[in-house]
């Protein structure tokens, strides 16, 4: 049976079940260490854990070349800046859901999503948000490091929230740290965004009437080059250009929600719960629809249709398979 | 979809960590430095190619970044893959501020030609770690 994933603002239940998961899979040693993997993590042999898995994966996916042989420094890469960028990230948000399930002991959990389009229009500002507030099932606030809620660091406490793993300059490398995590709420560009994305603008990635009333081309998923330039659905969720939707949210967060270690903040999960939900509903309105298909050039190897995902199932793993989950999980409200 | 019990896999924290586990190093991008940022067009018949270097400096150390461009002008880096930049320097700011251990305080400012507290500023920024 489906399970259905609610929003974290308004349902106590998910807030503390995701915040009591959370802490559990950072609790949790995996057999892997720092030093199990091809790119050994720099720095003194430690286990990694559940939750940190997820970090390392997002930081991986950046880094793998797509096509095999060019450059993910530049343009597209196997999670951002190309049509993958929706179904990467859904079944990426899938293996922590189970994960969360499995530490909580409760299948029917749903992870939750933070609708931030409504926070944008608060009275008192977005960091007035219930999530963002000081008590023992919210995400706790802003700071270098945060100072309240329940993710905060102690040293003296092994059990604390900590940041382990954090990405260098240049994205593609990363090593090991042993501190708290950082959120800069606000900043102004161009170190982050003063504002988080507004209902309207949501909606208005679903407005394909005919111009200059709407925007016919946020009817197709995607188009060529299909890159950071390209018109679509897809590249207006993720935020190109002009720093709208998705990318806005990281650069409101700030801290660790800018590197390529994102997953770090537990908050990353929340948010991109929620770009899931957007996408879930322009498939409603458009149909289960994805681009390129598999008669696009090899130089789009890793971004069409039936490539595999960088994930652990292969071939079983591609856009395609990520295109119609619902009996794995619903939305208790679409935008 | 992924059917129900491959998907239960994920569940296995261990399944995860060998998957990762043998996943190749990420390579060493363009290695060189500077790198080429390469934005290509096509305008009535004609193809626009248009090459881009960047030799940065920050207190006189060289910054082994690499600059992507957008045909907008915007320029992106990898290490904060959510951002876009309107200029190169709000890239570097940003930088600095994102990854304070990578540039640390080092006495007074550095000169134009690199000279700061040690002596003739070499070394670079060091990307893998603090």
């Amino acid at each position: 049976m489906a399970v259905v994933r609610r929003n974290v603002v308004t349902n106590l239940a998910a807030r503390a079940a995701y915040i009591r998961g959370v802490k559990l899979l950072k609790q949790e040693n995996t057999s892997a260490t720092t030093t199990s993997f091809t790119f050994p993590i720099p720095g003194p042999v430690n286990p990694i854990n559940t939750y940190d898995l997820f970090v390392i994966w997002h930081f991986m996916a950046m880094n793998s070349p797509v096509p095999p042989g060019t450059d993910p420094l530049f343009g597209r890469n196997a999670a951002h800046s190309g049509p993958v960028f929706l179904p990467w990230h859904r079944l990426m948000l899938s293996g922590l859901e189970v994960q969360l399930q499995r530490v909580l002991n409760d299948p029917n959990f749903g992870l939750p999503y933070w609708d931030w389009a409504v926070d944008a229009s608060l009275v008192g500002g977005p960091q007035s948000s219930l999530i963002w507030q000081n008590q023992p099932d919210t995400m706790g606030g802003q700071g270098t490091p945060i100072s309240t809620g329940p993710l905060v660091f102690n040293n003296t406490d092994p059990t604390s929230f900590r940041v382990l793993i954090e990405s260098s300059s240049d994205g593609r490398s990363f090593h090991q740290t042993k501190r708290g995590l950082n959120r800069t709420f606000g900043q102004p560009p161009p170190l982050g965004s003063s504002t988080l994305p507004t209902a309207t603008e949501v909606l208005a990635a679903f407005n394909t009437l005919p111009e200059p009333l709407g925007e016919p081309h946020l009817a197709t998923y995607d188009f060529a080059p299909f890159d950071r330039s390209s018109n679509g659905f897809r590249n207006r969720l993720e935020g190109w250009p002009g720093g709208v939707l998705h990318n806005r949210v990281h650069q409101w967060v700030g801290g660790d929600m800018g590197p390529a270690t994102s997953p770090n903040d537990p908050v990353f999960f929340l948010h991109h719960c929620n770009v899931d939900r957007i996408w879930e509903r322009w498939m409603q309105l458009n149909g289960r629809n994805y681009l390129p298909d598999m008669t696009a050039p090899p130089t789009l190897l890793g971004h069409r249709i039936d490539d595999a995902l960088i994930s652990p199932f292969g071939l079983a793993g591609t856009p395609r398979s990520q295109l119609d989950t619902t009996t794995q999980y619903t939305y208790d409200v679409i935008p | 979809m992924i059917n129900p019990e491959e998907m239960a896999k994920l569940a296995d924290p261990d399944f995860l960590a060998n998957y990762l586990a043998g996943l190749p190093q990420p390579g060493p991008g363009h290695g060189g430095h500077p790198a080429v940022s390469v934005r290509e067009d096509s305008y009535k018949g004609h193809r626009i190619v248009i090459k881009t270097t960047y030799e940065m400096t920050v207190d006189g150390k060289p910054l082994p970044i690499h600059v992507s461009l957008s045909n907008d002008g915007s320029a992106h880096v990898h290490g904060l893959p959510n951002y876009q930049f309107l200029s190169v320097v709000d890239l570097v700011r940003a930088l600095i501020e994102f990854f304070p251990n990578e540039f640390p305080a080092e006495g007074p400012p550095a000169d134009e030609y690199g000279g700061h507290g040690e002596p003739g500023g070499h070394g670079t920024h060091n990307a893998g770690g603090s």
